[in-house]
């Protein structure tokens, strides 16, 4: 068994271990925008669309843990630094694993969660005509604050606000050091499973 | 109280100006030692203009005041003081290969050694040239901070030259050298019992190189007079044949026509046939040769003076010419071509890191016209020449001679005379030099297409987040007798151009998007003519590496090597 399988077991067998101590675990889907910190992505792609599917189990008392699983990317134009008139259409993706200790308070049908944790992110920048492109990956921690409204039954209303900072190390001919985190604003639904 | 406030007034004011005067002024200056090791700060030194006055292979020698020396240590750039309070005075640096050369040097005025083989000389009265000992090579300091190459020196360099692609017009116009036209020169000068500058036989001997320059119908003939070491005066002979196309583009062949023995005769007798009549019949032959076809780019012949007495001549010249702003493509320096010490005797071209393309296509032209063997040394500390005062000026000049170090026992001898040269080398390493004058002057072709003129080259580069594309927009004037035009490219300056389009290309722009942001380009054009004749080249156009880019990479690969990225 290789390092990252018995990572993977451990985690599994981690996870299972915390389901068993929850008192709560919910499942949220969201999707919404994302605001770069850096000015250079929000000019070459705006803001992107970001998807996002999370595990939260809450332990007995008000902590929890919560794990899931995240993509952004979106479509752009490389810019020209020296007024040149030629379209180069550039491609960005990441997608990110993060783990997140969460401190909930409740009030009564309103949940709201705080939390802080690390997030695994893997990117890659492509141009689409021409053969260039980038690909890293970096962890780098996450803050988060999340609010789930109950309705009928087990599903809630799920919105949450998440800041990530990714310095990359890297840079270009835009930014000297490119920083790949932001604020991402969610909404979607949550579903309460016990 | 009025009147005292005003006279408070015009006393600060005069305080301040005393003060301004005062800072503006440099005050002593010290003559200090700069190492260039691996570990030197490029970028920092860059940035203090401390005022360098000759570069070395292994360190940099500078004038330097308090505030220099403060901002050196400040910034953690390695130096030594070798002298204080210098004041202004003549220093040379002198070729010191022995101990018993340094020890001689010692004796004769105050000599520190800066690095093996070189030392800083000079006396505290009189002229150093004439203290120097007899047989010492020998160069004045420069008069103005120097242009310095801090790149690091090219790597594994070009494969050898092959004899290929000649110009069959330039393989013509070497033919047309001749042994008898050097032997006879070389008899002249050396005719003349003594040239060394200073002496009225020097000055008959450059009046001499003016009447033979004159009687070739160059474009332009003059003395170009200079005074040196205190009260002496002499004359740099130049000659010019006007470009058609780039007049204002200039490549010089040259050479030192005054000679020197030992101090005892030098005054009336110093033959120097190998050094340097030998090189100075090679540019009587070339501009006689070269006169009578119409060039690209203008050249200039020079015959300098006071060589000898530690490169005068062509530091008066090299000065005046980076203080006009002329544009000189290259600069090759003949200096003792004519002794073999053995057959087959084979040409020394020494250059330092910036003039690397010129030796390179010096190796090509002497493998395509001179028959001969070239062997290429870079090597920045070899300032014993005319060639040197060109580096201090930035720009690109060769040094051909038969060897280094020196073999011959006739140098700087009463002995040095014509009876001891190999004709045969002299007429090899005077046509290889003609070759390599002619495809840097480029001689106009009858029938072909004109060469084309205007080109400019400007980059637009595209950037990412992460990755950036630089591309190219070549633009030139049109030519009336062109069907066509290719594009040539090359990453190092004049030398090994490849065509990059397929097909010729109609109009007079070219987009060349194949390009990265991290290295320089280099563009040449040639015009096509309906029958398929290509044109000579055009003066190169190029674009700077992009450096936030390269700096940018290298983060990149830092983050790559430590973690964070591919």
């Amino acid at each position: 068994m290789n390092a990252g399988r018995r990572i993977a077991a451990f985690l599994v067998l981690l996870g299972l271990a915390a389901a068993a101590r929850a008192q709560e675990l919910s499942l949220s889907l969201a999707v919404g925008t994302f605001s770069a910190s850096e000015k250079a992505y929000r000019e070459i792609y705006g803001s992107g669309l970001p998807f996002s599917v999370d595990v939260w189990l809450k332990f007995k008392g008000p902590f929890g843990l919560a794990a899931g699983y995240g993509w952004v990317g979106d479509t752009g134009l490389a810019v020209p630094m020296d007024g040149g008139d030629a379209e180069y259409p550039v491609k960005f993706l990441r997608t990110s694993i993060p783990v997140v200790v969460f401190y909930q308070l409740d009030l009564k049908a309103v949940d709201i969660r705080l939390g802080a944790g690390l997030c695994a992110h893997r990117y890659e920048e492509t141009w689409e005509t021409v053969d260039l492109g980038f690909k890293g990956n970096k962890v780098s921690p996450r803050f988060v604050a999340a609010v789930s409204v109950a309705l009928p039954g087990r599903l809630s209303l799920f919105g949450s606000a998440t800041y990530d900072t990714i310095p990359t190390g890297a840079g270009s001919s835009l930014v000297n050091e490119i920083n790949l985190g932001g604020l991402q604003l969610l909404g979607g639904v949550a579903f309460k499973i016990f | 109280m009025k009147n005292a406030k005003v006279f408070i007034s015009v006393l600060l004011t005069c305080g301040l100006l005393f003060l301004s005067s005062f800072s503006a002024s440099r005050g002593p200056l010290s003559l200090i030692r700069i190492p260039k090791g691996p570990d030197f700060p490029v970028r920092i030194f860059s940035r203090l203009q401390i005022d360098v006055r000759q570069e070395l292979g292994s360190c940099l020698l500078a004038l330097a005041d308090r505030e220099d020396i403060a901002l050196l240590r400040r910034n953690g750039v390695r130096f030594s003081i070798l002298a204080r309070n210098t004041a202004e005075r003549d220093m040379l640096v002198v070729r010191t290969d022995s101990p018993d050369a340094l020890a001689a040097l010692r004796s004769a005025g105050k000599a520190i050694a800066v690095e093996p083989g070189t030392a800083v000389f000079w006396t505290e009265t009189g002229s150093p040239s004439e203290a120097v000992p007899t047989g010492l090579p020998r160069k004045v300091l420069s008069s103005r901070t120097v242009r310095v190459d801090l790149r690091p020196a090219a790597g594994a360099g070009r494969p050898a030259p092959q004899a290929v692609a000649q110009n069959p017009l330039i393989d013509m116009i070497v033919d047309l050298v001749s042994p008898s036209n050097l032997s006879s020169d070389v008899q002249s000068l050396q005719d003349f019992q003594t040239r060394y500058a200073s002496t009225s036989n020097c000055e008959a001997s450059g009046q001499y190189i003016y009447n033979t320059f004159s009687g070739f119908g160059l474009d332009d003939v003059r003395f170009a007079p200079f005074t040196f070491s205190g009260s002496y005066s002499s004359r740099n002979v130049v000659a010019e044949k006007t470009g058609e196309t780039y007049p204002d583009d200039i490549v010089i062949i040259c050479a030192h026509y005054d000679s020197t023995s030992p101090s005892a005769s030098r005054q009336t007798l110093a033959p120097g046939a190998d050094d340097n009549a030998s090189g100075t019949a090679a540019v009587l032959e070339a501009a006689r040769i070269l006169a009578s076809y119409p060039l690209d780019f203008t050249v200039r012949f020079i015959a300098f003076s006071a060589e000898e007495w530690g490169l005068y001549g062509s530091r008066a010249y090299a000065t005046a010419a980076r203080q006009a702003g002329e544009s000189i493509a290259g600069v090759i320096n003949l200096d003792m071509i004519a002794f073999a010490d053995a057959m087959p005797e084979d040409l020394q071209v020494i250059v330092n890191s910036a003039s690397g393309w010129l030796a390179d296509r010096f190796l090509d032209a002497a493998a395509n016209y001179g028959v001969l063997g070239a062997t290429k040394t870079v090597d920045a500390s070899f300032v014993y020449s005319d060639h040197a005062p060109f580096w201090d000026s930035g720009y690109p000049a060769l040094l051909a001679i038969e060897d280094n170090p020196l073999n011959n026992p006739f140098y700087h001898q009463t002995t040095d005379t014509l009876a001891q040269i190999n004709l045969d080398f002299f007429t090899s390493a005077t046509r290889a030099s003609l070759g390599l004058l002619a495809e840097l002057a480029q001689p106009i072709k009858e029938g072909y297409p004109g060469t084309p003129v205007g080109l400019s080259a400007t980059s637009v580069v595209y950037s990412s987040l992460f990755s950036a594309l630089k591309a190219v927009r070549l633009t030139w004037s049109a030519q009336a007798d062109a069907a066509g035009y290719n594009v040539y490219r090359t990453n190092s300056s004049h030398i090994d151009y490849i065509k990059i389009n397929a097909v010729p290309v109609v109009g007079t722009t070219y987009s060349d998007d194949d390009v990265r942001t991290d290295l320089p380009y280099y563009y040449v054009v040639t015009a096509v003519g309906g029958t398929g004749l290509e044109s000579n080249r055009s003066r190169q156009a190029g674009v700077a590496p992009d450096l936030s880019q390269a700096t940018a990479a290298l983060r990149t690969l830092s983050s790559l090597l430590f973690g964070g990225g591919r």
